[in-house]
C-alpha cells in the first residue's frame, strides 16, 4: 500500500471536515472501549489479568531470537517449511513464486495487518494473480480501494449505502440493498465460491507459540478458517514479534486480545494450527508454509526503547481510547498501522523523516498506555522519538529540528537555569504579548501561536508575577 | 505546622498567579507553613515534550538544586508533577548521579488535592460554594498520577456544591502542550467537544486540577462561551473558603 505518512495534517483536515466521519467516531471507539471495559470485568481479577498479559509480552520480546529459533524448529519438525524474509520485497517475490509454482490463478487472504504492510495484494496484481480479500472489512475496503480505517475493523466507517452501491458495482449483489444482514450473506456467498477450489490461502498470525509451532489466529466471520483449512497451498505470514514462549502464554494473551480488541471473552473462531495435513489426516493444506518477517524489526530489536513497540498485539484497544484517533480516525496515519500503535511502530519501521507529524500528534494524554494489554509505554517512545528526531539522530533519521524552534528552547533553558535572567525572561515575554492585549485578554499576536489563537484567547499577563505577589504574601502574614 | 514548599508552574507564575496565591491560602487554613523559593523557574516539562532533551536536563538541574533539601514539595498541576516524579528518570537515564538525586527527590512530591487528602489525611476543608460543579480529569492527573477521587472527594465535601456528572470527563481537552498550538484543528475539536459536555451537564462551574487545562478550556470560552466559568480546584477551595467566611461574618 502506498505510505502517506507525511500528509497526516493534511488528512487529519480532510477527515475533521467529513461529517460521515466524525458522527461514526462520536459513537463506535467510545462504545468499543466501553465493551473492552465490560469484558475485563470478567476476569476473576482484571488487574492481575492486565499485568499476567505485559509479563508475558516482555519475556517474549526478551527472549525474541530464541523464541524464534526454538518456533522454526518446532514448526518445522511439525511439516511446514518455514522462510525468514528480510523486507517486504523478499516475502512478496517468495508468495508470487510459490503462487507461479502452483500455477494458481487467484489466492484468498484473510484479514491481516502485516499483508498491508507488505504491500502483498499489489505484488500479487503486478503478477497476474487476483488476491480476494475474504475478511468483511478488508473486502469492503479492497473494492473500494481504501486503506484499513482501523486495524481491527477496516472497513467500519463506509456507510451502508457505499457498501451496497460498490457490491452493485462488482457484481456482489443483483439488486440493491441496505440490509447488512444481506449485504453480509452476499459476500459470503460471494466468496464461497472463491474458497470451494481454493489452491492457495495467505493468513496473517495473530500469536505464534514457541514450543508447540503452533500458529494461532483469531476470528469472528470464518473466513480465516476456511483460509486455513480449504487450500492446498497455505501461507501464514507473521511479523517476527507474534510469538510466545508456551501455549500457556497463548492462552491468556487470547484471554486479553479478544476482550480488549472487540470486548469479548473469546472470539467466535480461533483457528490452532500445527503444520499441514498428516499423511493419517482426511483434510487440511497440502503444505504450509510460514514466513517470518522483519523488515526493520532487527535493527528495531538493537535498541532497548524502540523494541519496546514490539510488544503490540494488535488489539486496537489504544486505537479506541485515544483521543486523537477519536478525532481523525486512522487514515491520516497513513499506514497499515493506526492509532497510538501506528505512532510507536511506524517510526520505528519507516524511520522519522516522514513520521515527524505521527510522532507529535499525541497529547500524552497515558489512556493508550493504560489500556495497553502488552504492556506498552506510548508516550515515553513517543517522547523518545521527539528527543530522536530533534538530536538529528542518524539511525532512525530524525531531521535535526527546525532553528527557530531550537532558538527559542535553547534561550529558555539558559534564562530558567538563573532566576533572575528568568525575572528579565519573563517580563520581556509579558510586554511582548501585552502589547497585544485588548482589555483583559489576548485574542491573537502578529508571529507564532496562530494554532493556539485561532480558538482561543489568552488572558493578559498580570503584572505581578507569582514571585512578586510572594513577598506581598509574606508581609501580609507578618502583619 | 508543617513546612510546605511550593512549587510553582511557570505557567501559573507568569499567567495564571491567582492559583498559587490561592494554593497559598488552602495550605495556610489547613495548619501548613507555605515557603517560596524565589529560585525556582520551570521544572522543563515543555523542552522535553518538544524533544528538546539538552535544554530539559539544564533546566531539571535546576530544579533538583532548588527543591532537594525540602521534605515536601506541592503543586498546583498534576502534569509539573508528573514530570518531576516520573519523567526525570527518563531524562537522565544516561547520567546516574542526576538520576539518582531525581529519584530521592520523586517522592516528596505532590500534585495539591493529592497532598490534601492522602497526606494530610483531610477530606473536608470546610468550605461553601453553592453550585453545580463538573469535575474535568486532566491527564496527567488522571492517567499518570492516578489522582481523581482526591479532587473530587474535596468537592464533594463543600458545602452546597453539588458535583454533576460530565459525559467524556476523563477524555483529553486537547491541550497537550505544543500540542495545541502544532495541530490546532484537532486540539479546537476536543476543546470544543469537552466545553460541549460542560455546557450538557448543566453546571454552573467546570473545574480541574492542572493549569494547562484550564488555560485551553478557559480560552475556548472565553472566546465563544464567555459567559460559562472554568477554574482551577484551588480557586475553587479558595473561593469556598471566602465563601464560608463572608456567612460567618
Amino acid at each position: 500500500m502506498k505510505i502517506t505518512t507525511e500528509r497526516f495534517k493534511q488528512t487529519a483536515l480532510e477527515e475533521l471536515d467529513n461529517s460521515h466521519t466524525q458522527k461514526f467516531l462520536e459513537i463506535l471507539p467510545l462504545r468499543l472501549a466501553a465493551r473492552r471495559n465490560e469484558a475485563y470485568e470478567s476476569f476473576p481479577d482484571p488487574v492481575a489479568a492486565h499485568d499476567y498479559g505485559h509479563s508475558i509480552r516482555d519475556e517474549a520480546i526478551q527472549r525474541l531470537p530464541e523464541l524464534l529459533e526454538t518456533f522454526e524448529t518446532n514448526a518445522v519438525a511439525n511439516g511446514a517449511q518455514v522462510f525468514w524474509a528480510a523486507d517486504s520485497k523478499a516475502a512478496n517475490d517468495y508468495i508470487v513464486r510459490l503462487a507461479r509454482r502452483k500455477g494458481v490463478g487467484y489466492v484468498t487472504k484473510g484479514k491481516s495487518m502485516v499483508t498491508e504492510e507488505l504491500g502483498l495484494n499489489e505484488a500479487l496484481a503486478a503478477a497476474g494473480i487476483d488476491a480476494w480479500e475474504t475478511d468483511l472489512g478488508e473486502f469492503i475496503t479492497q473494492l473500494l480501494q481504501r486503506p484499513p480505517f482501523h486495524i481491527v475493523g477496516p472497513a467500519l466507517n463506509i456507510p451502508v449505502q457505499q457498501i451496497c452501491d460498490i457490491f452493485m458495482e462488482k457484481g456482489v449483489i443483483d439488486s440493491p440493498t441496505v440490509d447488512p444482514v444481506e449485504l453480509g450473506m452476499a459476500a459470503r456467498r460471494f466468496l464461497r465460491d472463491r474458497f470451494r477450489d481454493l489452491e492457495m490461502g495467505i493468513t496473517g498470525v495473530n500469536i505464534a507459540v514457541a514450543e508447540t509451532g503452533t500458529v494461532i489466529n483469531v476470528e469472528n466471520e470464518g473466513n480465516i478458517r476456511l483460509n486455513k483449512s480449504s487450500p492446498r497451498t497455505l501461507v501464514c505470514v507473521m511479523s517476527l514479534e507474534k510469538v510466545v514462549p508456551t501455549i500457556v502464554d497463548a492462552m491468556h494473551m487470547l484471554r486479553v486480545l479478544c476482550r480488549s480488541a472487540t470486548g469479548q471473552s473469546a472470539s467466535a473462531y480461533m483457528s490452532l494450527d500445527s503444520g499441514p495435513k498428516r499423511p493419517d489426516e482426511i483434510d487440511g493444506p497440502e503444505e504450509m508454509h510460514i514466513i517470518i518477517l522483519d523488515n526493520g524489526r532487527s535493527a528495531m530489536y538493537q535498541d532497548p526503547r524502540t523494541r519496546e513497540a514490539l510488544r503490540c498485539i494488535r488489539c486496537g484497544a489504544c486505537l479506541n481510547s485515544c483521543p486523537v484517533y477519536g478525532k481523525v480516525g486512522g487514515y491520516p496515519y497513513g499506514w497499515a498501522y493506526s492509532g497510538p500503535m501506528g505512532q510507536v511502530l511506524t517510526p520505528a519501521l519507516q524511520g522519522l523523516r516522514d513520521t515527524g507529524d505521527l510522532v507529535r500528534a499525541c497529547t500524552l494524554c497515558h489512556r493508550c498506555k493504560n489500556i495497553c494489554p502488552a504492556g506498552i509505554d506510548h508516550p515515553s517512545l513517543l517522547l523518545y522519538y521527539r528527543a530522536k528526531d530533534v538530536a538529528g539522530d542518524k539511525t532512525l533519521g530524525g531531521s535535526g529540528g527546525r532553528w527557530g524552534e531550537r532558538l527559542v528552547h535553547k534561550l529558555y533553558s539558559v534564562a530558567g537555569s538563573d532566576h533572575r535572567l528568568w525575572r528579565i525572561f519573563s517580563t520581556m515575554a509579558r510586554l511582548a504579548a501585552n502589547s497585544q492585549r485588548k482589555g483583559e485578554r489576548i485574542r491573537s499576536i502578529p508571529i507564532g501561536a496562530r494554532g493556539w489563537f485561532s480558538s482561543r484567547n489568552l488572558p493578559a499577563l498580570p503584572r505581578k508575577r507569582f514571585r512578586d505577589r510572594w513577598i506581598d504574601i509574606e508581609r501580609d502574614k507578618e502583619r | 505546622m508543617k513546612k510546605i514548599s511550593m512549587f510553582i508552574p511557570c505557567l501559573v507564575d507568569l499567567v495564571l498567579p491567582h492559583i498559587g496565591e490561592n494554593s497559598v491560602t488552602i495550605l495556610r487554613h489547613l495548619d501548613c507553613e507555605p515557603i517560596y523559593h524565589p529560585e525556582q523557574t520551570c521544572c522543563g516539562l515543555m523542552s522535553f515534550n518538544s524533544g528538546f532533551r539538552d535544554e530539559a536536563r539544564r533546566l531539571a538541574r535546576h530544579f533538583i538544586r532548588v527543591f532537594e533539601n525540602d521534605e515536601l514539595i506541592v503543586s498546583p498541576s498534576g502534569s509539573c508533577v508528573n514530570m518531576v516524579k516520573n519523567r526525570y528518570s527518563d531524562l537522565f537515564e544516561d547520567d546516574p548521579a542526576w538520576r539518582r538525586r531525581a529519584a530521592d527527590l520523586a517522592p516528596r512530591v505532590y500534585e495539591l488535592s493529592q497532598f490534601i487528602v492522602d497526606h494530610l489525611g483531610v477530606a473536608q476543608l470546610g468550605g461553601s460554594y453553592p453550585a453545580r460543579v463538573a469535575y474535568h480529569e486532566s491527564c496527567s492527573t488522571l492517567n499518570a498520577l492516578g489522582v481523581s477521587a482526591q479532587p473530587k472527594t474535596l468537592i464533594r465535601s463543600v458545602e452546597g456544591a453539588e458535583l454533576v456528572e460530565l459525559t467524556g470527563a476523563d477524555i483529553c481537552c486537547g491541550f497537550g502542550g505544543t500540542f495545541a498550538n502544532s495541530f490546532p484543528e484537532i486540539s479546537t475539536a476536543l476543546v470544543r467537544q469537552k466545553t460541549a459536555y460542560f455546557l450538557e451537564s448543566g453546571a454552573d462551574v467546570l473545574v480541574m486540577c492542572d493549569p494547562g487545562c484550564l488555560l485551553n478550556i478557559r480560552g475556548y470560552l472565553d472566546r465563544y462561551h464567555p459567559d460559562r466559568k472554568a477554574v482551577h480546584i484551588a480557586d475553587f477551595l479558595a473561593d469556598s473558603l471566602r465563601g464560608k467566611a463572608r456567612e460567618a461574618s
